[in-house]
């Protein structure tokens, strides 16, 4: 089965891209090729101009399960990428205290993954692939997707103050064009299965910026017009091939 | 970066943890509630049985084969104090815990050895299925063919009730790796052995520690089997000669004796278990 087809997708430094388009048009797909866990069966995908072989350790990758070992605590969760790195033990402790703080987590570092709520799990997730610093592109596959609508919001929140003026690349994959708005710099706009990408467009709304009222934000109804009309008539086809 | 950040909002992490830790503790307070009302059902079903097998025993049933509760307990009493039942215990006990150790030991490295040698596992694992499948009291009487009428045979014959099933369980457990967590952890840098020693093993571990759990009372299986077959001591001699001489309460008073090495071997895996499964959400164990 072709999943994607002809992708040609450039990602800036440091910005932050969003993937979106309706399921299964590959978007994931494209996330898996970028941490080397999936070979394109044609093309090349490349990393700091240097082409991807075998797993790329120098992206993070946060999926949608939070994914964390359920037999570390917090704060062996948050550690485990500098251990497995090598990073010396006290800088290690110090560097993932520094981040749970940044996320209230300060207090649960001794806590199992089942002792914490949804969104405390999905901060561990996040902060545990930010901690490690010879990351510099983070990919995200719809990480808040199985949260509730106000935890939502204030991960999102959370995740746009830990990477601003940060310096990292964020790629993001969502099919909430109001999150892709809230915290995109640039937004690629996929088609159906085998996915290509249709579009891509920039987010004029400037930083820092609130989500809690990113619907009053200068722009924010002109490109959610222009991208939804775009997906829209992809939503349809998809539903009319379903039925 | 992190300096940086304004104060999170720690007061609805807050509010949101004592949220939980209030349902946990509401929880907890039900479970113990039906743990004691289990307990005295547990206890009163027990008396039950024992009142019934006493009524029984000389009215509906001939008292030289049944014998009776109150004789069990005369009996168990007698071979405790006169040091018979230790003396016997002891070869048992010695018997099991080896064959156990070396089964336990083989299982779990025989099985880790199979999955890191590629294409071990497809190969080996049907060969061990039957293997397992093939009745190994059969096997009983080679075993004293082959290593003589000492402890050795009980002990080979107590590891091979062991080995398999903590081969199959660990196998199993290394199977159910969530492929998710696998990944992760290969992008952070893990290398094979990283990941290996950070996921595969301590995700198979439920799995091994149940393993260890079931194949105790099977070790004692095997031991007491190897010594009904020939055997000059031991609990299962012990049994076998008083069987012999339709000493019913004694035969009863051996196998009380075999519950109480099960207990305590069960006690011990449960500690083991409460060190290494801590992480795992409680559950309900039937054998405490």
């Amino acid at each position: 089965m072709t999943a994607l087809r002809r992708v040609d997708l450039q990602v800036r430094r440091g910005e932050f891209l969003t993937l979106i388009g309706p399921s299964g048009c590959g978007k994931s797909t494209i996330l898996n090729m970028f941490a080397g866990l999936t070979a394109p069966t044609d093309g090349t995908v490349l990393h700091d101009g240097v082409p991807i072989r075998g797993v790329n350790t120098r992206g993070g990758y946060v999926t949608q399960d939070d994914n964390l070992l359920p037999w570390r605590t917090t704060l062996g969760n948050v550690q485990i990428a500098l251990e497995l790195k090598g990073v010396r033990r006290d800088e290690r402790h110090e560097r993932a205290m520094a981040y749970l703080s940044t996320v209230g987590l300060r207090g649960f570092e001794h806590h199992y993954p089942h002792e914490l709520s949804g969104g405390m799990r999905k901060r561990v997730s996040i902060v545990r692939t930010l901690v490690d610093t010879s990351v510099n592109v983070i990919l995200m596959d719809e990480p808040f997707g199985p949260l509730d609508a106000q935890t939502r919001l204030v991960l999102q929140d959370e995740l746009l103050r830990l990477w601003e003026g940060s310096g990292r690349t964020i790629v993001f994959v969502t099919h909430d064009l109001v999150e892709a708005i809230a915290l995109s710099d640039r937004i690629a706009i996929f088609t159906g299965a085998p996915g290509t990408i249709k579009g891509v467009r920039e987010v004029p709304i400037p930083r820092p910026r609130d989500v809690f009222h990113i619907h009053d934000a200068p722009g924010f109804t002109e490109i959610y017009d222009a991208i939804w009309a775009g997906l829209r008539t992809e939503l349809t086809t998809e539903s009319v091939q379903g039925g | 970066m992190v300096d940086r950040l304004a104060g999170p909002r720690d007061s609805e992490v807050w509010y949101e943890a004592a949220m939980r830790q209030r349902a946990t503790d509401e929880v907890l307070r039900h479970e113990r509630r039906v743990t004691r009302t289990v307990g005295f059902w547990q206890v009163a079903v027990l008396l039950l049985l024992l009142i019934a097998w006493w009524g029984a025993s000389g009215r509906l049933l001939d008292k030289l084969f049944l014998s009776d509760p109150i004789s069990v307990a005369g009996a168990f009493w007698r071979i405790l104090v006169d040091g018979s039942l230790w003396y016997h215990l002891r070869y048992t006990l010695i018997e099991t815990l080896l064959g156990y150790g070396l089964g336990a030991t083989t299982g779990l490295v025989g099985a880790v050895v199979t999955w890191l040698v590629p294409g071990g596992e497809p190969v080996l694992r049907p060969l061990v299925l039957l293997a397992y499948a093939t009745p190994k009291i059969a096997l009983a009487p080679l075993m004293i063919l082959w290593f003589g009428i000492g402890v050795l045979p009980k002990v080979v014959l107590a590891a091979t009730f062991v080995f398999f099933i903590v081969f199959l369980n660990t196998a199993a457990g290394l199977a159910a790796v969530n492929p998710g967590l696998v990944n992760v952890v290969r992008v952070m840098g893990g290398s094979p052995i990283g990941v290996f020693r950070k996921v595969m093993l301590p995700s198979a571990l439920p799995f091994i520690v149940a393993g260890l759990r079931i194949t105790v009372p099977a070790a004692l299986i095997g031991a007491i089997v190897a010594e009904f077959i020939s055997s000059n001591r031991g609990v299962g001699y012990l049994i076998n000669a008083a069987s012999a001489r339709y000493r019913t309460a004694d035969v009863f008073a051996g196998i009380v004796g075999l519950l109480i090495v099960v207990l305590l071997m069960n006690a011990g895996v449960s500690v083991l278990e409460r060190s290494w499964l801590r992480w795992a959400p409680r559950t309900r164990n039937p054998l405490g």
